[in-house]
């Protein structure tokens, strides 16, 4: 290209990037920020509130947990934090200090330089009583959970979810289902009470509901113009992932859905203007994603839709099986779970029903 | 009067066998058999055999990674990149079939693309469980093990217990052969040096598995054991991630070293998976992995990598031990800093190397090499 030619194509791009693509604002981010703050608090100190705290794996089955009372906290959700704080640095590098590779998840090297130094937002966290450690995400978290389990010398449940290549064997589906009794048998030990199948019921009914209500707002995306980015799922599925099982996600997601419900209404979409549709594959860049937002809208770029927010929209959770079983099949046919077939439906799908005009595939060590 | 193999005639054929690349060695192995390639122990050889196919195991070779690299990230251990990068050069075409299992995530993604890139009716993925510390996974493994034989009654050929009963008994044979070569060279390695012995261990993955045990015996037959064989020689342990290299095995003996035992899973690691002749098979061939920690990528209880090593070490004599890694293999490197410090706490010295196929700086893992001997030796 010569040089009017380059020097062309710059002008044109500079008039793009000072064109305002003002960006709307989601009011109930309020709301969002008390809820996880109170949250966080209660992680942070939860003896005041007479909880016993399990760490648990974000695929990792919740429902029991809350059905027995006790606080689950994500450390996959805590290391998304730290990134976003821009906090994740010296802690990967606290873990790399005892021997760790660089190469490792950083998701697992930041929660592991957070035990080994007490900092990141929370400080010191405290000690959890026992850890549940599902493998439907992805293998590493095997290795994340067995060091925390010799650093903290606590129990650890291991909820075993084969890899699905292309169908789930009824073998495989029955070993998932009587780990799930396994798991109700081994908190009934930690806790030393019975498992409430009440209780569970209820914790089953706003979990499903949640999950109802987060694939409502996701699929509100569909629209022109979009009513929330990628960007926007991303912070306001911490909820989906820490909170699901309890009714503060259905509150919030009631909250949240009614407030996106009414952009639609209006046509108003999350930024002034929308040229060109994409949808983000994999986890976000979660030190960054203000910048990356800004980079892509001022090209009049936004992310109607993305593969990992959808992932808490559990496909397979049938109410109408008995609880524990409508549970397992759920937990072991997430999206993370499956092989590359489905995973290129579920893209073409995406691509179709949500009208994108392309896609970004995000590749990094986590 | 039957001749009897010389040493320098064994040590030729599995040179030649070990040696040769993947276009060639077509022409080496069995006829009359399907060459079905795997990566792993966890897939039963075994039951490949009995239904008249052969095992090939793939296990990495030095190819420049080009073609591979529009297909994973540069992050991927040296196994998965070179595997896929042999098969899009077609270096792999003599495979008849492909057996995947549950190991490591890149080795779940590795199947997959496999299968779009070379569609294959004899693609199988034993989806083994994770959890190896629970009655439920002995249940639900035994069934896949079965449905793995179905699989392969119906795809390569009918696996009657008789062929059963005779291929567990190969295996195990060849095992506790091996294992003899091991004990053999922990007391003369003079005629068998490191090189040579990563051949050896080498070709059993690759060759006929009868002509296998054939040359076993014979190289048993033919070594002769000197009282000072292992002079001056400082006994290390290698663990890690990789099959047997003659490469590195050579690189570290020429050190000084002597490598008396390993955990390497082409190796020693591999006669914890002897199986039970007196159950029934598919039952023996299931439970013989619950017997005993076998891979990082397993859960067996949280300390079950970290005592299972340090015992093994213990009870090898070893005065070091060498972690011998291919980067980017997430298992054990996740294991690595509580491995070496609980060797470390009983007194025995560590090195990592962390290496990638071919190295660029084989120089300066030599001298690495050379420093941690001479500090481990006595003279």
């Amino acid at each position: 290209m010569g040089r009017g030619g380059g020097e062309g194509q710059k002008d044109i791009m500079q008039e793009n990037n000072q064109q305002p693509n003002p960006y709307r604002k989601i009011e109930s981010t309020t709301a969002y920020r008390r809820l996880m703050t109170a949250y966080y608090f209660i992680a942070k100190k939860p003896s005041w509130f007479g909880k016993k705290v399990a760490w648990i794996t974000s695929g990792g089955p919740v429902e029991p947990l809350y059905a027995m009372g006790v606080l689950p906290f994500y450390p996959e959700n805590y290391g998304a934090m730290c990134g976003a704080s821009r906090m994740s640095v010296p802690l990967c590098e606290a873990a790399e200090h005892k021997g760790y590779s660089r190469d490792l998840c950083s998701y697992a090297l930041t929660d592991i330089g957070s035990s080994l130094t007490g900092k990141g937002p929370l400080g010191k966290l405290p000690k959890p009583d026992f850890l549940v450690c599902g493998n439907n995400i992805c293998g590493t978290v095997i290795k994340w959970y067995e060091i925390q389990a010799r650093a903290f010398q606590v129990p650890l449940f291991f909820f075993d979810t084969p890899f699905i290549h292309d169908e789930i064997q009824d073998h495989m589906l029955k070993y998932v289902q009587n780990q799930m009794k396994d798991y109700v048998t081994f908190l009934e030990r930690q806790l030393n009470r019975s498992f409430s199948e009440k209780k569970f019921q209820k914790v089953i009914t706003h979990s499903f509901e949640a999950i109802q209500l987060w694939k409502e707002i996701l699929e509100l995306t569909r629209r022109h113009p979009a009513p929330l980015t990628a960007f926007d799922a991303f912070i306001h599925m911490a909820p989906i992932v820490t909170l699901r099982g309890t009714r503060w996600a259905v509150w919030y997601y009631r909250k949240l859905k009614k407030e996106i419900e009414e952009r639609v209404k209006k046509g108003v979409g999350a930024f002034a203007r929308e040229e060109i549709r994409l949808i983000w594959d994999n986890i976000p860049i979660w030190y960054d994603i203000r910048n990356l937002s800004k980079i892509l809208s001022s090209q009049g770029a936004v992310l109607v839709a993305d593969t990992y927010t959808s992932a808490w929209a559990l496909d397979h959770l049938d109410l109408n099986q008995p609880p524990l079983e409508g549970l397992s099949k759920a937990y072991a046919t997430i999206h993370l779970n499956q092989g590359l077939q489905y995973k290129i439906k579920k893209m073409t799908n995406l691509i179709e029903s949500y009208g994108a005009h392309g896609f970004i595939m995000h590749s990094n060590r986590s | 009067m039957e001749k009897v193999a010389s040493l320098s005639e064994v040590l030729k054929e599995v040179e030649t066998i070990a040696s040769v690349g993947y276009r060639e060695i077509g022409s080496y192995l069995p006829k009359g058999r399907q060459p079905i390639g795997f990566f792993c122990p966890y897939v039963p050889e075994e039951l490949i055999y009995a239904a008249g196919g052969h095992p090939f195991r793939l296990m990495g070779t030095p190819i420049k990674i080009s073609h591979a690299q529009a297909h994973l990230p540069p992050y991927c251990c040296h196994l998965v990149k070179s595997s896929l990068e042999s098969l899009l050069q077609e270096e792999l075409n003599f495979l008849k079939g492909v057996v995947f299992t549950h190991s490591c995530d890149s080795m779940l993604g590795l199947s997959d693309i496999w299968a779009l890139q070379k569609p294959s009716p004899i693609h199988f993925n034993l989806m083994i469980p994770s959890h190896f510390d629970s009655q439920q996974s002995h249940v639900y493994l035994k069934a896949e093990v079965q449905r793995f034989k179905d699989f392969l009654d119906s795809h390569i050929g009918k696996i009657t217990p008789q062929n059963l009963k005779v291929s567990i008994q190969l295996f195990n044979r060849i095992r506790e052969s091996l294992k003899e070569t091991y004990q053999r060279r922990r007391r003369d390695a003079s005629q068998l040096p490191g090189k040579a012995f990563a051949q050896i261990i080498r070709a059993g993955y690759l060759m006929d598995r009868p002509r296998y045990l054939e040359l076993l015996k014979e190289l048993l037959g033919a070594l002769e054991e000197k009282s000072d064989g292992n002079k001056d020689r400082v006994p290390i342990y290698v663990t890690g991630n990789m099959t047997h290299s003659d490469t590195w095995f050579s690189l570290i003996e020429e050190a000084g070293a002597l490598i008396v035992q390993d955990d390497l899973c082409s190796g020693a690691r591999t006669f914890r998976l002897a199986v039970r002749e007196d159950l029934d098979p598919i039952e023996a061939l299931t439970e013989r992995y619950f017997n005993s920690y076998f891979c990082p990528t397993k859960y067996m209880g949280a300390q079950a990598h970290l005592e299972s090593l340090l015992k093994d070490v213990q009870d090898s004599g070893a005065k070091g031990v060498i972690f011998l890694l291919y980067k980017y293999c997430e298992a054990h490197f996740f294991d690595y800093p509580d491995l070496k410090l609980a060797l470390e706490s009983k007194g025995i010295p560590t090195l990592l190397l962390e290496v990638e196929d071919p190295s660029y700086s084989i120089g300066q893992l030599k001298i690495r090499i050379q420093a941690f001997v001479e500090m481990l030796s006595p003279f």
